[in-house]
Order: structure tokens, then C-alpha cells, then sequence
């Protein structure tokens, strides 16, 4: 996979799982900023991250453990989220 | 806290499948009495028993919520939390710790509960929604409408057949009067989703019920023969009159009284198993000293149902003996055929009563009775 | 003021039917957390719960055509009722509040399973009317033959605790003299398998205020108290077991999940019952606290009781270590526990707490119950949404 099919996968996971208007998530970069609370941000919260979580550990088949690892820096844009995406799943 | 303060009415907001907006809209819909009632849209009703339904159109809520706000709110959240936020712009009120919100619903949110478990039953562990999960829970609409208008005081949130609108302006009349809140968003919520109509239509519980005559809402007529689901919600500010009088807000009526029982009986069923001891209604016009002659109107829950609209006649002319057959008050006034059942239905009969007071009539009584015994009593009159 | 006494408790908790069962195992430190049998839980991070035992939930109810929900709370509210000695007068005239969440809804899953996997539909349809959190009261106001205001009361996991605050409403508001008020929850599937997706519970029984917590457990349980007009109380000839001195109510109006991160509304929810009871925190020497054994939860309420008692200024404890979380019934077994506390002189433990979080510096009675006079208790419930509410008790 490449990094960009695993963008398009996780921004068609902001539009079906995260309900996200399919125009909105067309503005999204790669660098736009994920958490809420953060200027110009897609503003996702707690519950935001856990849906986004469980769905990418089923799409692509890896395993997210937030329980004993910070994962605030990996949350922080696609590009940061597609990039720990490609190397858990050993493309990277 | 035992000095009772009066509760007056402030605002309403209400989305239902007539109209949307605050006062003007309720106005507008019991004046215009549009016909709302029509074969379900929004989803195939083949091989069903019933078909039809009052249902609230869909731009109605995309065009009142920011996409950003509308992607985490369940569809019934969305229609609470507009209704809500018309009743505040309505009312003029701001959030803080002196708002509540009660809110009266019939179902909750079915259509939730029903994509959660299909998610598991398609897709295993992996098809379970955190996002969704919340909404599962009934106190949802509530905690949603908080969050959207900022009230820090109780949220509560009442669950009953037929009359959870009516038991939700009742509970916040209380709150209000017992100094627990100097102002309750209180009212109902119920949307129109397949699964719970089928199921509703299959067990026989909607109009035509069990195959008898034409499907159709007609409260107290002889050819009743069932409710026809609407949906919407529906909410009043209901305020302590001493507060209201502060902030310069406009009253439209006073709340003289609520309260409500229960007539022990089987569930689901309209055939009591022992008299009703405790009527609510002779309670209030005791405790308000208003003689049954001085009441304008009655607006009753009767829907259709037809053991539930002849139990609801024989209770008011049990308690207003010598008005048992003054039309509009027994039988009561239904609202259900202009906006079908749903528990926004008694916030719009309360709204309706405190806008008939509003224009000079003598004070209104709200009156409710469901399957399974829940009986309620709501008195509005003009403030003085 | 009207002064309003607690005259009959009733129980069904996952250590057996009775409040005196219920009792002996919270001072026991007993957990009755296990591997759950009530359904399939292949695959979840959890698959325990604090279960009612299956020989004591099939001998409570005669007809098995009832929810399991209906039959947990029949048996709480009958016991509550006759410890109380409330006569058919008594109970024409008594308010019903009940706090609850799932409803019949087990039943119901059993049932939409069956139909999605056979593509017919179930014999046991029936299951489907009973699914809605009001069916309790329905069941339990007719077979009562309660004459009073009857309501359902939905605050998420503060639901029990709210019933009995509105239901003291009633009675000080002069409405009735007596209410039935009171929670019941069974064990369901959406629950558990929400709480899963949620990554909220445990895999190992829960360990609130321990450092090294992971989550909340499940339970199930119905718990009614009667409470009733003081003097109301007296003139028959009423048990007392103590006084509901004062209630709180509050929302945080802040996240749909997560509370407050400063508390703000558990703080207000305690401030506001302390000035309802007239009562100073300094008076109030143990709180029955939500502690649900999630890191959020307990750091959280930690803070609202830092803020309320300062460090230390409390001894805490949480039953959910051992009963776990009841849902719509915790806030009543946990103010029936609250109630027995006051009068047996005895702390029930938080049990499983061995490395306590130093961002909880109270003394939270570790593993063991603790004999101590306590004369004003505190109950905590705090649900999903932000929906608080704090009662006060009185020996």
C-alpha cells in the first residue's frame, strides 16, 4: 500500500464511520490537525479517536494499543496517522 | 425550599412534521391546521399493516445544525437539540446553573440501539460503534441539549408510553416550583424510524390495529381505530415567575398546576384493576380553587387508541361530572391528527393551552392517560 | 422543613435476594465478579461481571414470561415494601420513582438474535413490548397497587440516585407522604458490549483508586428504598433507618461521555446537596463514592472531593469493587449501602485497591471493612453526559 491509498482509506473512514460531510473531509490535507481544541483542526474528540481506532485496526488489519502507549503525536494529522499506519502494517 | 414559587411559561420551540420554529411556529400549525398525516417517505413501507405517519422533513434539521455539530448527534439528539435551542431563542433565557431539562420520551433512540447491534451481528467486535453506543442510552437528548444550550442544573430524563411529554412539563413544573431550577427546557422527543415502525405496526399497536376499518387518526370519533405515529420534539421554558419578571422576559402563561398518578393497572393494557383513588385533576382544581365550570378547554392524549380514548372520556366525566358532555372538554381536544402520536404531543397541548390563555380564555386543562395507568394533570392559566 | 426518613430497604444484588445478604457480603469484602453465563462473550476485552446467582434469580418470580429486569426489581421493591410494614392504604396512596436504563432489553436481544440469524420471526416476540426502561414501573405499579405519582427516570449510571432525589421531592413538595424509589438493571448485552467497544472495562475484576486500574466491571441489581414523611413515619409506628438529609442534582453540559475534567459538576452536584442537608462538608465523614475503576472517573471525582473535603478529608470507598457497576441500580444499592453504613458503624472496603493513585489522597479503606461511628454520609452518582447527583444520609 502507499501512503496515499492509505490516506484515501482513512479519509473515506472520516465520511462513513465519523460522519463527516464528504466536502468537509475534501478541504482535509494531509497536515490539516486532527484534535479538537487545536486552530483550524477537524476537531475530534476522545470518542472521535476511539471510533477512528477500531475502524483502522479492522481496515487494515493492525493493532492500536492506546492503553500503554501515547498516541497524541500519531493523532496529529493523516500524514503523521497514515505514516505509523504503513509502518505497523511493515510497509514503511 | 417549601415556599412555592409560580412557574410560569416563557418560550417554546418545537419541530414537528407542521411546522418549526418558537411561539409563531406552535401558532401557526394549530391555526393552519395543515394536513400532516400521509404514507411514510423515508423509508419502503411494503408488507406492512400500517403505512401512515407524520414525519418531519429532513431539511428541517440540515439546514439548523452545523455539519460539524450534526456528524456526533443521533438523529432524535437532533431533533432535541433544536427544538430546545428555538425554546431558549424563544424564550430569550441564558444557560448557566440555574437551567434544567427534562425531556419526555416514548422510545428513545431506537434507530441507535438498532445500527449498534446490527453492527456486531454484520461485522462482529469490529462493527461496534463507541460513537454510537452513548445514544443507546435514553438520557442521551438530554445530555445533547444541555451541552447546546448550557444547562447546568438537573437534566432528567422521563421515560412512558403516550404521555412522556405531559410527565416532563409536569416533573419541571415541580422542579421550578421547589426552587430546584429557576428555569426547565422541558418537553418530548420521539423520531419515526423502520424498525420500531414495523414492530409497532406488526404487534398491532397503530391504526388500523388489528385489520379494523381505514387507517386513520381519529381521537374519540366512532371509527377510531388506533394511533398513527408522528414525530418530532417539542419543549417550553418553564420559569419561576419571579425570575422571569427579572430578566423582562414575556410571559405567556402561568403553569397553576401539574401533577400526575398512577391507576394501578396491567401493562399495556387500558383496563384498570382498581379505581383511580387519587384523581390529579380534581387534585389541582382543589388545590387551585378553579371550579370545572370556569375551564375552557380540555386537551386530552386521546390518540385513536380506542380503549385508551373511551377510558379518557370516562375519567374526565367521572371528575367533571356535570360537564361530561361539553364538547372540548369531555371528549377533550386531540392534537394527534395534526401532528401524530409521538411525546412531543403533550408539550404541544400545553403549548396550546398557554397560548389559548394567552388570547383570553379562562384557564386550560392538559389531561393525559396512557396504557398501563399513568395518569397526568396540567393546569395553565393566565398569569396575574 | 419537612424531614423525610428511609423505613424500608429491598435488595437484589449479585450477592442474593435481601438486603441483609447484600450487607454481609460488602462487609465480607466478597467480590462476586466472574466469567459471565447470561450470554456469549467470545472475543471482548472484558468477559466478566458481577452477575445475580442464576439459583437465586430463578426463585424469585413465579412467571417466567418476565423480564429478567422485572423480576430482579419485583423481589427488591416486595422486600423494601413489607420491611417497611406499609399496608394497602399505605401503598394506594405511595409514589413510584425507578430508576433504569435496559429495561427488558436482554429478553429483547435474545430475541432480535434469534430472528436475524433464522430470518423468521421469534415465537418469543412477546419480549420486544417489555424492552423499554418504563416496563418496570409499569409492572411494578400494578402488582404493587401503588395509587401515587409513578415515573421512570433516566439519568445514565445516576439514575438510581436521581429516582430517590425526585422522589424526596415529592414528599417535601407535600405531594404524597411516601415513595417507592429505587434502581434496577439487568445485565445486557448492549451494555456490556458498549462498555467493551468504550475499551472502558476491566479485564480482571475493577480496582477503583488503585494506580494500576484498567476500567470498570458490570453488574446487575434492583435496590428500593421506602422513604416516607418523617412524622408520617412515626405516627405508624415506622422503621427508621435513617434520614435523607439533602439532594443534589447537577449537569456538567460539557461532553457527551467524558465528565468534566475539572469536576465542575460533580462539585456542584456535592455543594448543593450539603446546602439542601444543611451541612457542612467538615461535618460529613464518609462518602460512598461513584469510583468506578476507570482512570478518568476516579481521577476526576478524586479532584470534586479534593476540591469539597481537601486532601484526606473523607474516608472514601467504592462498592463497585465488589458488586461492580449496576448501572441504573447503582445509585440505589449504593445509597442502601450508604444508609446501612450509617447504621451498622461498619466502612464496607473498596476491595482489590493495593497500590492506591496518588492523585487520590484519601484514605480509601483498602481490602478490609472498617468499623467506624459515622453520623452524615455521602452517596456520589455521576453518569455518561455529565448527569451528577449527590444525596446526604443521617444516622
Amino acid at each position: 500500500m502507499t501512503q496515499k491509498e492509505v490516506l484515501d482509506d482513512l479519509k473515506a473512514i472520516l465520511v462513513e464511520r465519523l460522519m463527516f460531510d464528504p466536502s468537509r473531509v475534501a478541504e482535509v490535507t494531509s497536515e490539516t490537525r486532527l484534535p479538537a481544541g487545536v486552530e483550524g483542526s477537524l476537531g475530534l474528540d476522545s470518542l472521535d479517536f476511539l471510533e477512528l481506532s477500531i475502524t483502522i485496526e479492522h481496515r487494515f488489519g493492525i493493532v492500536i494499543d492506546g492503553e500503554t502507549q501515547d498516541l497524541t503525536e500519531t493523532f496529529l494529522s493523516l500524514d503523521s496517522l497514515s505514516r505509523f499506519v504503513l509502518a505497523r502494517m511493515g510497509v514503511a | 425550599m417549601n415556599e412555592e414559587r409560580r412557574v410560569v411559561i416563557t418560550g417554546m420551540g418545537t419541530v414537528n412534521a407542521s411546522s418549526t420554529g418558537g411561539t409563531d411556529a406552535v401558532l401557526s400549525s394549530l391555526a393552519l391546521r395543515r394536513p400532516t398525516i400521509r404514507t411514510v417517505r423515508t423509508f419502503a413501507i411494503d408488507g406492512c399493516p400500517s403505512c401512515l405517519g407524520a414525519e418531519v422533513e429532513e431539511s428541517v434539521l440540515t439546514t439548523r445544525l452545523h455539519p460539524d455539530v450534526a456528524r456526533r448527534l443521533s438523529r432524535v439528539c437532533q431533533l432535541t437539540v433544536v427544538a430546545c435551542r428555538l425554546a431558549v431563542e424563544d424564550s430569550r433565557i441564558e444557560g448557566g446553573p440555574q437551567l434544567g431539562v427534562v425531556v419526555g420520551t416514548e422510545y428513545g433512540d431506537i434507530r441507535s440501539t438498532v445500527d449498534f447491534v446490527e453492527g456486531f451481528i454484520r461485522y462482529r467486535h469490529s462493527g461496534l460503534s463507541p460513537m454510537t453506543f452513548p445514544n443507546v442510552l435514553m438520557s442521551s437528548m438530554a445530555g445533547a441539549a444541555a451541552i447546546a444550550i448550557g444547562a447546568k442544573a438537573p437534566s432528567v430524563t422521563v421515560n412512558q408510553a403516550t404521555v412522556a411529554g405531559d410527565l416532563a412539563v409536569a416533573r419541571a413544573a415541580a422542579l421550578v416550583a421547589g426552587g430546584r431550577a429557576a428555569a426547565v427546557v422541558a418537553g418530548g422527543v420521539d423520531e419515526l424510524c423502520e424498525a420500531l415502525y414495523r414492530r409497532l405496526a406488526q404487534m398491532g399497536a397503530l391504526s388500523p390495529m388489528r385489520g379494523m376499518g381505514v387507517e386513520g387518526c381519529h381521537p374519540f370519533a366512532p371509527d377510531h381505530n388506533g394511533p398513527v405515529l408522528g414525530e418530532g420534539a417539542t419543549f417550553l421554558v418553564l420559569e419561576d415567575l419571579a425570575y422571569a419578571r427579572a430578566r423582562g422576559a414575556t410571559i405567556r402563561a402561568e403553569v397553576l398546576g401539574a401533577a400526575w398518578g398512577n391507576i394501578p393497572t396491567a401493562p399495556h393494557t387500558a383496563r384498570p384493576s382498581q379505581a383511580d383513588a387519587h384523581s390529579p385533576v380534581l387534585r389541582l382544581l382543589d388545590h387551585s380553587g378553579i371550579a370545572p365550570s370556569a375551564l375552557a378547554r380540555c386537551y386530552g392524549s386521546g390518540n385513536g387508541d380506542p380503549e385508551v380514548d373511551d377510558w379518557e372520556r370516562a375519567l374526565l366525566a367521572r371528575d367533571l361530572p356535570d360537564h361530561s358532555c361539553r364538547p372540548g372538554l369531555s371528549p377533550p381536544v386531540s392534537l394527534a391528527p395534526l401532528f401524530g402520536q409521538h411525546a412531543g404531543l403533550g408539550a404541544l397541548r400545553v403549548a396550546a393551552g398557554a397560548l389559548d390563555v394567552s388570547q383570553g380564555t379562562g384557564p386550560v386543562l392538559v389531561h393525559g392517560i396512557a396504557r398501563g395507568g399513568c395518569r397526568t394533570a396540567i393546569l395553565v392559566g393566565s398569569p396575574v | 422543613m419537612t424531614k423525610i426518613v428511609v423505613s424500608g430497604l429491598g435488595v437484589v444484588s449479585p450477592y442474593g435476594a435481601g438486603a441483609k445478604t447484600f450487607w454481609a457480603g460488602l462487609v465480607a469484602g466478597a467480590c462476586p465478579i466472574r466469567p459471565i453465563t447470561l450470554f456469549d462473550t467470545d472475543g471482548f476485552r472484558s468477559r466478566i461481571a458481577a452477575e445475580a446467582p442464576a439459583d437465586v434469580v430463578a426463585g424469585l418470580a413465579p412467571s417466567r414470561r418476565r423480564s429478567r429486569g422485572d423480576r430482579l426489581a419485583l423481589a427488591a421493591a416486595h422486600e423494601a415494601v413489607a420491611d417497611a410494614g406499609l399496608s394497602p392504604r399505605d401503598l394506594a396512596r405511595a409514589a413510584l420513582i425507578v430508576g433504569a436504563i435496559g429495561g427488558g432489553m436482554l429478553e429483547g436481544e435474545a430475541c432480535y438474535w434469534e430472528e436475524a440469524q433464522s430470518g423468521r420471526s421469534s415465537t418469543r416476540r412477546r419480549a420486544f413490548r417489555s424492552i423499554l426502561p418504563s416496563s418496570h414501573a409499569e409492572t411494578l405499579g400494578h402488582e404493587l397497587r401503588l395509587g401515587g405519582p409513578k415515573e421512570t427516570v433516566v439519568m445514565a449510571c445516576a439514575s438510581g440516585a436521581a429516582s430517590i432525589a425526585l422522589g424526596a421531592d415529592l414528599i417535601r413538595d407535600g405531594v404524597v407522604p411516601l415513595v417507592l424509589a429505587g434502581g434496577v438493571d439487568a445485565l445486557t448485552r448492549i451494555c456490556f458490549m458498549g462498555f467493551n467497544a468504550l475499551k472502558l472495562l476491566d479485564p480482571e475484576p475493577c480496582r477503583p483508586f488503585d494506580r494500576t486500574r484498567r476500567g470498570m466491571s458490570v453488574g446487575e441489581a434492583a435496590a428500593f428504598l421506602v422513604l416516607e414523611d418523617a412524622e408520617h413515619c412515626e405516627a405508624r409506628g415506622g422503621r427508621d433507618y435513617g434520614k435523607l438529609r439533602g439532594a443534589g442534582m447537577t449537569t456538567d453540559a460539557h461532553h457527551i461521555t467524558a465528565p468534566h475534567s475539572e469536576g465542575e459538576g460533580m462539585i456542584r452536584a456535592m455543594t448543593l446537596a450539603l446546602d439542601a442537608a444543611r451541612v457542612t462538608a467538615a461535618e460529613i465523614q464518609y462518602v460512598n463514592a461513584h469510583g468506578t475503576g476507570t482512570q478518568q472517573n476516579d481521577r476526576t471525582e478524586a479532584l470534586a472531593l479534593r476540591r469539597v473535603f481537601g486532601d484526606g478529608g473523607v474516608l472514601v470507598s467504592s462498592i463497585k469493587s465488589m458488586v461492580g457497576h449496576t448501572m441504573a441500580a447503582a445509585g440505589a444499592i449504593e445509597a442502601v449501602a450508604t444508609v446501612l453504613t450509617l447504621q451498622h458503624g461498619v466502612i464496607p472496603p473498596t476491595a482489590h485497591l493495593t497500590d492506591l493513585d496518588p492523585e487520590i489522597p484519601f484514605d480509601c479503606i483498602a481490602g478490609v471493612a472498617r468499623a467506624s461511628q459515622i453520623e452524615l454520609a455521602l452517596s456520589n452518582s455521576f453518569g455518561f453526559g455529565g448527569q451528577n447527583a449527590t444525596l446526604v444520609f443521617q444516622k
